[in-house]
């Protein structure tokens, strides 16, 4: 289901992860979308997976015959987006 | 299907996989059960640090070890585990954290540690970055460092698999079987019972409960600890800098250029909450930015939690306890990640001949919880 071709496609562009990566870990018996995550690093970049999140769950989809409602999401940790640390200090750092 | 194994581990973090690696290299047939993932537990939420500083002889020298096996582990297990010599530096602002520094390093450098005092100015040369008010000096050693968890456990696990063993994720032991003694096995949330005559505790923050399947009260409780880690900026091989004041904290530079750190809050927190909060994102930018004030430009990227296993004297519990066969490697006191790979061999060896490397009773079973680990 996957092309040949397609396996240098990036998926996760923070990460530089690549679809022949991910099939590569998938291959390697790490088909749990956290283990995933944490192994590759796939959706720990600035993103937080909002970019690749979606694609993975589609893959994960594929290579297990489930729907992607059957795959789990993975955690999702604040702050939403990166905030440097003297917008968040504002007026109280001293 | 055989459900027979020659010894069965609770727990995938760094200490079930370095464990089970190291029984399955000798030729075991290992079984890992995991509840969650691997890495769900304490492992994947530790900031990544591995440091050799400890006031104990057999904490230092399995550090020690733990540094040695870091070092080769690429070569050991086929995976890049992220291993960088960047040092722990450990901040004294008064004369009393000088003293008990030296005190300390007298310790570390019997067993061979290349530790030593230096300067505030000679700090800030490592460290330009580094902010030196009141700073009277560090101990600074420059062979501790850090690694990936995740490749850690990742490349155990691996080894695990490639030596015969199983690990089964998503599968929580709900009981421990115990006859005149012994272990026999353990059955899982899923209503299956897998036998062994050995069965180790790696459970982390819920050891406690898996010792009491068998009857066992572990003196361990979970404490609970938030951590950050920020945007990637140029690497500058800065040290994890620990500051142990009532406001300080402590942090590294990853090899990604990313910032990774936390604080012991002040006030013990129990528990196993895994709740983030704002509060903790404003404190530790307060206080990364007092010991680094470059980092305010840097930006937070994620905030998350997990749970030390604390002891009352704040060293691990690597032992078998008086369950026959029932062994335990639990009550890591937050540095399970950093001391895991050695406790791994050393209980496997343990297990396979009988023997320990050194004199490890400071980490027994049976042992009166007195003075406190000083370099906690």
């Amino acid at each position: 289901m996957i092309e040949q071709d397609m396996r240098d496609t990036i998926i996760c562009r923070c990460q530089d992860i690549s679809l022949g990566e991910i099939m590569e870990a998938i291959d390697g018996g790490i088909t749990d979308p956290e283990e995933l995550k944490r192994f590759l690093h796939v959706g720990m970049g600035s993103c937080q997976g909002r970019t690749c999140g979606k694609l993975v769950t589609r893959i994960l989809a594929n290579v297990t015959g489930k729907s992607v409602y059957e795959i789990k999401q993975t955690s999702q940790r604040p702050p939403l987006v990166s905030v440097p640390m003297k917008e968040i200090l504002g007026d109280n750092n001293e | 299907m055989n459900k027979n194994y020659d010894v069965i581990i609770i727990g995938g973090g760094v200490i079930g996989t370095s464990t089970g690696y190291y029984l399955s290299k000798s030729g075991m047939k290992v079984l890992l059960l995991e509840k969650d993932y691997l890495t769900a537990g304490s492992t994947g939420r530790c900031i990544t640090g591995v440091r050799q500083q400890f006031s104990t002889p057999a904490t230092i020298r399995t550090a020690m070890s733990a540094v040695k096996l870091f070092e080769n582990m690429k070569d050991e297990l086929g995976v890049d585990v992220e291993w960088t010599n960047s040092g722990y530096m450990f901040m004294a602002h008064d004369e009393a954290k000088v003293e008990a520094f030296k005190k300390n390093i007298e310790i570390q450098r019997k067993f061979g540690l290349d530790v030593s005092f230096i300067t505030a100015s000679e700090a800030k040369a490592l460290v330009p970055h580094l902010d030196t008010d009141q700073l009277l000096g560090v101990a600074w050693c420059p062979s501790d460092g850090q690694a990936s968890p995740f490749k850690v456990v990742l490349g155990y696990a691996r080894g695990i698999r490639d030596n015969g063993g199983s690990i089964i994720t998503r599968q929580e032991v709900t009981d421990i079987i115990v006859e005149d003694g012994h272990v026999k096995g353990v059955t899982t949330a899923a209503g299956v019972t897998y036998h062994s005559s050995r069965v180790i505790n790696c459970a982390g923050p819920w050891a406690r409960e898996v010792g009491l399947m068998a009857g066992i009260d572990l003196q361990v409780e979970p404490e609970r600890h938030e951590a950050l880690i920020t945007d990637g900026v140029q690497y500058e091989n800065m040290p994890m800098l620990v500051d142990y004041r009532a406001d300080g904290g402590y942090f590294v530079q990853r090899v990604t250029g990313q910032f990774i750190g936390c604080f012991t809050p002040e006030v013990q927190v129990p528990g196993k909450d895994k709740s983030s909060t704002l509060e903790f994102m404003k404190e530790m930018s307060r206080r990364m930015c007092k010991i680094v004030p470059a980092l305010e430009n840097v930006a937070i990227l994620r905030q998350w939690a997990g749970s030390y296993c604390m002891t009352p004297d704040g060293s691990p519990i690597v032992d078998e306890t008086p369950v026959k066969g029932l062994y335990c490697s639990v009550g890591m006191s937050g540095h399970g990640f950093m001391l895991g790979p050695a406790l791994g061999k050393f209980l496997a060896e343990y297990i396979v001949d009988g023997t320990w490397p050194f004199d490890m009773s400071e980490f027994a079973y049976g042992r009166k919880f007195g003075d406190k680990e000083a370099m906690a």
